[in-house]
């Protein structure tokens, strides 16, 4: 018999929501790793006098990212 | 008062206009022999013998057309009549680049001109990004986020900056590597679209067969770029520099360059 009697509506609803936060900060992640290659790819392809500027950028952006997750994990 | 004002004036205009690298200069100090003033010359001069300072001076070439400059120097030479120099490492109009590089250089090319797109041409996604940081601010105003806890709106806000972050990083890096060179042998197109495709076209300055250019628009008028058309009689038939800027200037180079390539080749 299913009991009804703790069922929320809400915790089902921010449970869902984390979920899927998750999920999209994961994805998240592993674009910024993507990203951080594509750079230095780039870097590597086009030799300029800033380059290691947009790599430590594209750094920063991973990092930035990793801390998402883990304050989604939080939730 | 007026010969100080005019003297500095002078000074800055051809500190302005002299690149360290410029031809003329290097001219001029290889033919007067730099003295320091906290040196002491080897043989001195007696002032009041003006027959020994009138030998010293004379050893001198007169003027600075004796020199020989090579076939090279001349048409770098030529580059800087056309083009001028450039002042900032953010031009998006780089007159002989020296830190510019590609990898698929060969090791005696030279970059003569490398090209951006204007910059006013980011201004559209530099506003939408301005937007954007406005955006939770906006939600916070009206009460929208109220509804989740806490810890919630704090992830939702680091994620919308982070995706604001990277909107503008990525219009950036699409901007600052969509490059156009012009080099001693051949024109180059290297672009990258959306951070994973990498785009890399050339053609040799002797297959150029015909250059075009078109202004388009009031921001093109005034801000003076526009797309640079060149059609080859190589595999990939044409070249397209996109809104970059003084087209007048590329098409005058790039007819300097085939000029000068078929007169080495028909030497």
């Amino acid at each position: 018999m299913l009991d009804l009697s703790n069922f929320n509506i809400n915790n089902y609803f921010f449970g869902i929501t984390k979920v899927f936060f998750v999920v999209l900060a994961i994805l998240y992640l592993v674009f910024s790793i993507i990203v951080v290659k594509q750079v230095t790819a780039m870097s590597k392809s086009v030799t300029d006098k800033f380059n290691s500027i947009l790599i430590i950028f594209s750094y920063i952006h991973l990092i930035f990212s990793a801390i998402l997750v883990l304050s989604m994990l939080a939730l | 008062m007026g010969f100080v004002l005019n003297y500095l004036m002078n000074r800055s205009k051809d500190l302005d206009n002299i690149a360290p690298d410029d031809l003329t200069v290097e001219a001029e100090a290889k033919s007067v022999p730099i003295v320091s003033t906290s040196q002491k010359p080897k043989t001195e001069i007696k002032l009041d013998n003006r027959t020994d300072i009138k030998s010293s001076f004379s050893d001198l070439p007169k003027n600075s057309s004796k020199i020989k400059i090579s076939p090279e120097d001349e048409i770098t030479q030529k580059v800087y009549d056309i083009l001028g120099h450039t002042k900032s490492p953010f031009s998006s109009f780089l007159v002989r680049p020296k830190v510019i590089s590609f990898s698929e250089r060969n090791q005696d090319e030279e970059i003569y001109l490398a090209l951006r797109p204007h910059w006013i041409t980011n201004i559209r996604w530099i506003v939408v990004f301005l937007l954007m940081l406005f955006v939770p601010l906006f939600f916070r105003y009206f009460s929208f986020l109220n509804f989740f806890p806490t810890q919630y709106q704090f992830s939702a806000i680091l994620f919308w900056y982070l995706f604001t972050f990277i909107f503008a990083f990525e219009k950036f890096l699409d901007w600052y590597f969509d490059l156009f060179l012009v080099t001693n042998e051949r024109v180059v197109d290297i672009n990258f679209n959306n951070l994973l495709n990498k785009h890399f076209a050339e053609a040799n300055l002797d297959v150029i067969q015909d250059v075009s250019s078109s202004v388009k628009g009031i921001l093109g008028t005034f801000f003076n770029y526009g797309d640079v058309l060149i059609q080859t009689a190589a595999e990939i038939n044409q070249i397209n520099f996109e809104q970059v800027p003084n087209p007048e200037k590329i098409i005058k180079l790039l007819k300097e360059l085939r000029d000068s390539n078929q007169g080495d080749s028909n030497a």
